[in-house]
């Protein structure tokens, strides 16, 4: 018998696949998705990581291994001048789009309704 | 001689054609005159009228930022990026400055990718934020200029001033090392501000050594005629010049 919970969950995955696997995957923390956000309106920024912590408000501690998190999933690059790590934005064209789905769906409050269900979930 | 255009209204004419090619040219002003603007419409005129793919380098203000003061000026700068023919960084002066010195760094791929020609750099003044002693800012502003140059861009570098009326106390080598020096200044005449500015410097070339007025219009800047009968412009509280001060007392002023 289907309980309300297998509802709600069928109810939240209704979304576009690709978004879904994106939400789960790789934002999947309120942190991620500030920076992601922040990286798909600056698209060419890149900097350390004292100086995102300081331009998404946040603190070094909180910023940096949502950001290497971010690398690893593909949606970020690092790279090292004088082995000072150094991120931006992916240049892949694939990934750069699902962002930009990403942030365009955020514009619909239905969508993220479901986005936050899944991030609260996957922070359990 | 070759001429970098600006294809701002009234500046070229006092550039006497525009800036020099590969050259490094300075833009200092207190907050609000305008150097940002002279700066994006440097780089947008120089995309959509003479064909030379430009860059945005900025130190502080998000990108985000030029988009929407661009856009007030009917400069579609995100139409620009997508078909790669402007692109607006951001980052510190550090990484800005360690990026640079590098081979193959993002600056010096975009600029090659891009057929970058022009670039502004907003603003140099964070440039300071690397070191208090003097001598070394002087180095890294060298070195900085020299790679710019070295990528065959044309740079135009603000400046922020922090005095808004006259002219700040400085002792600032800066001006030593750009080739061309640009002020610009709010002029208080009759209690209403006025803008001015005055080319200071043009290495190599002939330059108008007036005082003019400028307006931000809805298209930008426009430089428009020198301040006739007034002296002391620059300290930011011109009074009358002799001449118009007797024809002000003792002339007798035509009824309308």
């Amino acid at each position: 018998m289907a309980t309300s919970d297998d509802f709600t969950a069928r109810l939240m995955n209704d979304m576009d696949p690709d978004l879904l696997d994106f939400v789960k995957t790789k934002v999947n923390t309120f942190i991620k998705w500030d920076l992601v956000r922040f990286f798909h309106e600056n698209p060419n920024t890149a900097d350390t990581v004292e100086n995102i912590a300081r331009y998404a408000g946040r603190n070094v501690t909180a910023v940096e291994p949502e950001l290497n998190e971010l690398v690893e999933s593909g949606v970020m690059e690092i790279r090292h001048l004088d082995e000072i790590p150094v991120y931006s934005l992916t240049t892949d064209e694939s990934m750069r789009r699902i962002v930009g789905e990403f942030i365009r769906a955020c514009e619909d409050r239905h969508f993220r309704v479901k986005a936050v269900y899944h991030i609260i979930r996957g922070m359990r | 001689m070759q001429r970098v255009k600006t294809g701002i209204k009234g500046l070229d004419e006092m550039l006497h054609g525009g800036f020099l090619p590969q050259t490094a040219n300075l833009v200092e002003g207190a907050p609000g005159t305008g150097k940002t603007t002279l700066g994006m419409q440097f780089i947008y005129n120089g995309i959509t009228l003479y064909d030379e793919p430009g860059i945005i380098l900025t130190f502080e203000e998000f990108p985000q930022q030029y988009y929407r003061d661009a856009a007030a000026f009917g400069w579609d700068f995100k139409a620009l990026e997508r078909e790669g023919r402007l692109k607006v960084i951001m980052t510190s002066p550090e990484v800005g400055r360690l990026d640079l010195e590098q081979v193959g760094g993002m600056i010096e791929t975009l600029t090659n990718e891009m057929g970058a020609r022009r670039i502004l750099v907003d603003s140099l003044s964070h440039l300071e934020k690397l070191t208090d002693d003097p001598v070394e800012l002087r180095a890294i502003q060298y070195s900085f200029i020299n790679a710019l140059k070295r990528e065959g861009l044309t740079a135009v570098l603000t400046k922020e001033s922090p005095a808004l009326l006259g002219a700040a106390e400085s002792e600032e080598s800066i001006a030593f090392v750009v080739d061309s020096y640009i002020l610009l200044r709010y002029v208080e005449i009759e209690s209403a501000i006025h803008k001015a500015l005055l080319v200071l410097k043009l290495r190599g070339s002939d330059h108008a050594k007036d005082i003019r007025q400028f307006e931000i219009t809805s298209g930008g800047i426009e430089v428009q005629a020198k301040f006739e009968g007034r002296e002391g412009i620059m300290s930011g509280s011109p009074r009358l010049s002799m001449a118009d001060s007797f024809v002000r007392a003792f002339v007798k002023k035509e009824k309308p």
